[in-house]
């Protein structure tokens, strides 16, 4: 598995990405949905040139392959086309919604592979030992509890109750975001040297990005107690142990490695599944990213909308199972046969 | 022993929904709203919901469609996810290389959209919406079975197995699948709950069941406006608490009892 | 190990420690901020996609419009039916009752210091018309602009028998700066539909007389308006105003507890109880004009049963109204006799009593019977996953489903997708629809014209000649009590036809911090007059 084949994998992906936008097309125009009818108001919608003047606005007057034609020399040009929802280019949705999911879904990715992965190891090394039951407990938790509720509790407690929380949004009622470059206030408040705004939008990002963390800290941990107990029984562990090396240089340096290959596949999923973005806690933290965009231009039948995110997010997921495979290589070079 | 906890809980949740009319004290669509949103009390022990419903007898009543739908979707997902992860790690590189790129494409679709088309192309109704939670559910299994896989497949004792001229099927049921299935079935215990919340949050495109009939992660949603009403999602959230519980305890002896070194 | 155990908690612990400091480290609260220059709304505004007037169409930012433009008239709550001079000193009707003539007030400025005049006016309902997005069907009556002298414009009717000066009320007739829209590349012209490139800097800045200007949207975020300091009256008491998105009631509950915004705007009937105990908040309510109705179709091939009107009535007849409103409404809602909601043409509480429907299940069972099917029947009852008022249709609709068994009839829910159900109802393909009618402007014919029109072909009801002449006599009387008769007349003959059961017309409630006075919620299509908003003393 060398460059060549990283490098076709690439093209492949965006080959791919553009296959799924032709399936999403296709599956969003089996829907008995009208977008035009849905977005105007009730008298426009009564009134044939109205209507028929707005769907020559977006093309929908087109037979679809034509339709899909259009949206492919598009594309080639780097256009997705305007929204029938926000009434705006969909590049500029993507632009403003985007970056805010990234921050989000990076914070709550860090915390948890640096909370999800040590709990795990720890409970499959103590096996049913305190933190083995108390890691159980939480995972149970953190998975099972519905999103919404576990969001308006911690805010319920830290904003409403105890007041050390910030509002919910990405920064402070008022407060300008600092000059764009990234997107990401947290990185253009660095970059920018406006360490307010910096240290404003970071802690906008705590509460949320712990919440959606719960969910994906429960199987992490899970997965990796699951994986390093498989790793821990096998024969050359315990050879390993039986030639005296001490039990934290087992873990380390025999056990470790083979159940990363598994957590990092799920890490991987749970990163990307972030990155699509998640209706619930959104809502609930008034933050503006991507999950509610898709969620908004799929009930909205909004089909140049729903043809970039597909696009964006077929991206993502092609690029972190492409990375994960590529990590592969670098945890456990065995796993190679090319 | 855990396990033991975990087939009581799970029998325990089956006996409920077998015997569910029996059980319930109350009509689980008896509708009013004048007795609305009341609390615990004696004659409803989990209070009331916006309607005036028992809200003991909607959770009794709705382990009827949650266990089984939060069940069957996420072990059909996993049956073939696993299989088919498998088989991929264990063929040659051109079926593997193609098997993952059809499954890059699944995951790659927004689900939401897909459960809609599905809605609107087999119309509705509680097995479509099985069907349509399936189609995108089993890509993470298939991931992470050939993740495990390669990693069994290059350990020293399957090389062993097969220079002994053992087939590669063989190899693969008696040595790479027990030692490969426990995060397998650590991901499938936690997830029957997620099915669960997944199915009811399809409820808002008219998949899934239809309102009255009760259903745990519907319940759990409505209870989502009110503020002082805990009782109405918090019951129907224990239920699922405690069925994913079940499920991790249950998982964990599976696991043990697996292990061929155990 | 016992270390490496160790390691892990101190980590943990560390990590919490921080993620804690971190989130403490908030600044102060800004709307309850030392002498209260700054009002914060918490607002759903997720639906906003333009704050241009020529393309404005949606349900939170007529709030923004109304505070940074203003319109020649208007109406004050409660009295929708009275309109009131604002730009516009006096008007009167002229060229034999075919044109309305204003008469502009003298000294009013936009914000950019320009005076306002009749060109103003001109360019702006030119714009209105020929952009030809969404609000340009209200232009429909409306003819040839002409500039009489610089303060006074003449705007004729292309149908004198139908309604205009009260659609002149809407948001939409805002007039716009016009040298300063032309300077962003605005145009009034034939072609503005592709011509006009205004939009996007309306988006983010206004070109008003209001009392206040727009200095800033970032989608589902924020709006910022600032004061504008050249106004023509008192000038606005907060120096700057935010409506900040909070897309979600609970969340907003617990914002305007903690003194973080002055005014909850979005919260349901159950969340305003568990805030009537605070003692810093107050309740303000003012009815709506927004209600919830039930379609019941006259076509025999989507429901051979529903297709007889005695089924219809039957239905009609075994709706438990008041329980509903009381349930779960929390008695917050009224409920019209039909179509014309309470408030506009006549349309009263004690009207429903008289002539609307009531709950008599004997009678039902008796309507049940002329209709042929004694034991009941069944119907599809298809509704989008929505709410009102804070109340789900979800909710409504099995009310209803559990008021009908009574008598027999089976509602079977059909829920779906917004989208999905706008297209099914308004293709006329559902058999019965739960759903929603908002005003465009404050006119009484604009409710009772689709009534007959689009809406009774949505159900396939054929209006008789008598009932469509009764409406476009009372649209075209100038005499709002000759009309509300006239209408009177319509709603019995609309009652008796039952194809429509008006359900729930919401009293409308929004949870106001005791710092501020003189918020004064609106039915008029702009929620609340920002301007009429000031600090508690």
């Amino acid at each position: 598995m060398g460059l060549r084949y990283v490098l076709l994998r690439v093209v492949a992906s965006a080959a791919m990405a553009v296959a799924a936008t032709l399936v999403v097309f296709l599956v969003a125009h089996t829907v008995p949905a009208d977008p035009v009818l849905a977005q105007l108001g009730d008298k426009q919608s009564a009134n044939p040139e109205t209507v028929a003047r707005f769907r020559a606005r977006w093309g929908l007057d087109r037979p679809l392959h034509e339709q899909y034609g259009i949206f492919l020399a598009r594309l080639a040009r780097g256009d997705l086309g305007e929204s029938i929802a926000s009434r705006r280019p969909v590049l500029d949705d993507i632009r403003q919604y985007v970056p805010a999911t990234i921050e989000l879904a990076t914070v709550a990715g860090f915390l948890t592979i640096v909370i999800g992965v040590p709990l795990g190891i720890a409970a499959a090394v103590r096996r049913d030992g305190w933190i083995d039951h108390v890691a159980r407990f939480l995972c149970l938790i953190g998975v099972s509890a519905p999103t919404f509720w576990l969001a308006f509790i911690v805010l319920a407690l830290f904003y409403g109750g105890l007041e050390i929380a910030p509002s919910p949004g990405r920064l402070d009622v008022g407060a300008g975001a600092p000059p764009h470059v990234t997107g990401m206030f947290v990185v253009d408040g660095i970059l920018a040297g406006d360490w307010a705004s910096a240290r404003n939008a970071l802690a906008h990002l705590v509460l949320p990005s712990v919440v959606l963390a719960a969910a994906t800290i429960g199987i992490v941990t899970r997965t990796t107690r699951a994986a390093m107990l498989e790793t821990l029984g096998q024969d050359y562990v315990r050879t390993a142990r039986a030639k005296g090396v001490a039990e934290r240089g087992v873990v380390r340096r025999h056990a470790f490695p083979n159940a990363l290959v598994p957590v990092l596949t799920l890490a991987g999923l749970a990163y990307a599944e972030l990155l699509a973005g998640t209706v619930l806690t959104e809502t609930i933290f008034s933050w503006p990213g991507l999950g509610r965009y898709t969620y908004q231009s799929a009930l909205a039948v909004d089909f140049p909308a729903i043809m970039g995110v597909t696009l964006l997010v077929a991206l993502m997921y092609l690029a972190i199972n492409l990375a994960v495979d590529v990590a592969y290589l670098v945890v456990d070079p065995r796993v190679a046969r090319r | 022993m855990l396990g033991v906890a975990g087939a009581v809980i799970i029998l325990a949740w089956g006996a409920v929904a077998a015997l569910a009319p029996r059980i319930a004290p109350h009509s689980p669509l008896q509708v009013d709203v004048l007795a609305r949103l009341k609390p615990p009390s004696a004659e409803h022990l989990f209070g009331t919901d916006s309607l005036g419903r028992d809200v003991l007898s909607r959770v009794v009543l709705g382990a009827r469609v949650s266990l089984p739908a939060g069940l069957v979707v996420v072990l059909l997902a996993a049956a073939f996810g696993t299989l088919y992860g498998g088989v991929a790690a264990y063929a040659g590189a051109k079926v593997e290389e193609v098997q993952m790129r059809v499954t890059d494409l699944f995951l790659s679709f927004p689900p939401l959209l897909l459960a809609m088309a599905i809605a609107a192309a087999l119309g509705k109704g509680v097995l479509n919406t099985i069907v349509a939670m399936a189609i995108v559910w089993w890509p993470k299994y298939a991931r992470l079975a050939r993740s495990l896989v390669l990693v069994q497949r290059s350990l020293e004792y399957v090389e062993a197995a097969r220079g002994l001229g053992q087939g590669g099927g063989r190899t693969l049921l008696r040595h790479i699948v027990p030692n490969a299935i426990g995060p397998v079935v650590a991901l499938v215990a936690l997830d029957v709950g997620n099915g669960m919340i997944t199915f009811a949050g399809l409820s808002f495109l008219g998949l899934g069941v239809v309102p009255p009939t009760p259903e745990w992660g519907a319940m759990v949603s409505e209870g989502q406006v009110l503020i002082e009403q805990w009782w109405v999602s918090t019951f129907p959230g224990l239920a699922i608490f405690s069925v994913v519980m079940g499920f991790n305890f249950l998982g964990d002896a599976l696991r043990d009892w697996l292990d061929p070194r155990g | 190990m016992m270390r490496s155990a160790s390691t892990l908690r101190r980590c943990a612990l560390t990590l919490l420690a921080a993620l804690l400091a971190l989130a403490a480290g908030s600044s102060p609260r800004p709307a309850a901020a030392a002498g209260k220059t700054t009002l914060v709304l918490g607002v759903d505004i997720s639906d906003a996609r333009t704050f241009d007037p020529a393309r404005q169409f949606e349900y939170s930012s007529p709030i923004t419009m109304k505070a940074v433009y203003e319109t020649l008239v208007t109406v004050s709550p409660g009295d929708y039916g009275t309109v009131k001079p604002l730009l516009a000193e006096s008007w009167k009707l002229v060229d034999g009752g075919k044109a309305w003539e204003f008469k502009l007030r003298k000294g009013v400025k936009f914000a950019s210091g320009n005076p306002l005049t009749a060109e103003d006016v001109k360019f702006s309902f030119e714009r209105l018309a020929h952009v030809k997005d969404q609000p340009a069907d209200l232009t429909e009556n409306m003819g040839a602009i002409e500039v009489v002298d610089p303060q006074t414009v003449k705007i004729a009717m292309a149908d004198k028998n139908q309604p205009l000066l009260t659609i002149f009320t809407s948001v939409s007739y805002a007039v716009v700066d016009a040298k300063a829209v032309m300077a962003q590349g605005g145009t009034s012209a034939k072609d503005a539909e592709k011509a006009d490139k205004a939009t996007a800097w309306l988006d983010t800045h206004s070109a008003g007389t209001g009392p206040y200007v727009l200095t800033g949207w970032t989608r589902n975020q924020e709006v910022v308006l600032e004061r504008n300091k050249s106004y023509w009256r008192a000038p606005a008491a907060f120096e700057k105003v935010v409506l900040r998105h909070i897309g979600d009631g609970a969340a907003q509950v617990l914002a305007v507890r903690r003194g973080d915004i002055d005014a909850a705007l979005n919260l349901s009937p159950d969340q305003l109880e568990s805030l009537a105990k605070d003692a810093n908040l107050k309740i303000v309510s003012a009815p709506s004009l927004d209600y919830m109705y039930m379609t019941l179709t006259s076509s025999a091939d989507l429901n051979a049963t529903l297709a007889k009107k005695p089924a219809r009535q039957a239905v009609a007849a075994a709706i438990d109204y008041d329980g509903t409103i009381k349930g779960l409404m929390g008695g917050h809602a009224i409920r019209p006799a039909t179509f014309i909601p309470i408030g506009l043409g006549g349309s009263t509480e004690a009207l429903t009593k008289e002539i609307g429907y009531k709950q008599d299940l004997a009678k039902a069972k008796k309507l049940l019977a002329e209709a042929g099917v004694p034991n009941g029947f069944s119907f599809k009852l298809s509704y989008g996953k929505a709410s009102i008022a804070g109340t789900s249709y979800d909710l409504v609709s099995q009310k209803i489903q559990s008021d009908l068994a009574r008598v027999g009839i089976k509602a079977e829910l059909d829920p779906m997708d917004q989208a999905t159900l706008r297209t099914a109802y308004k293709e006329g393909k559902a058999q019965a629809v739960l759903t929603f009618w908002g005003p465009d402007a404050m006119e009484p014919y604009l409710w009772a014209q689709p009534s007959i029109g689009r809406v009774a072909k949505r159900v396939h009801w054929t209006p008789s000649k008598d009932i469509v002449d009764l409406v476009n006599r009372a649209g075209g009387e100038p005499d709002p009590k000759k009309a509300a008769a006239l209408y009177r007349e319509y709603e019995r003959m609309l009652i008796d036809q039952a194809n429509y059961l008006m359900l729930i017309q919401p009293v409308y409630r929004v949870a106001t911090s005791k710092a501020i006075t003189g918020y004064q919620l609106t039915a008029a299509g702009w929620q609340v007059d920002l301007y009429d908003v000031k600090p508690a003393k």
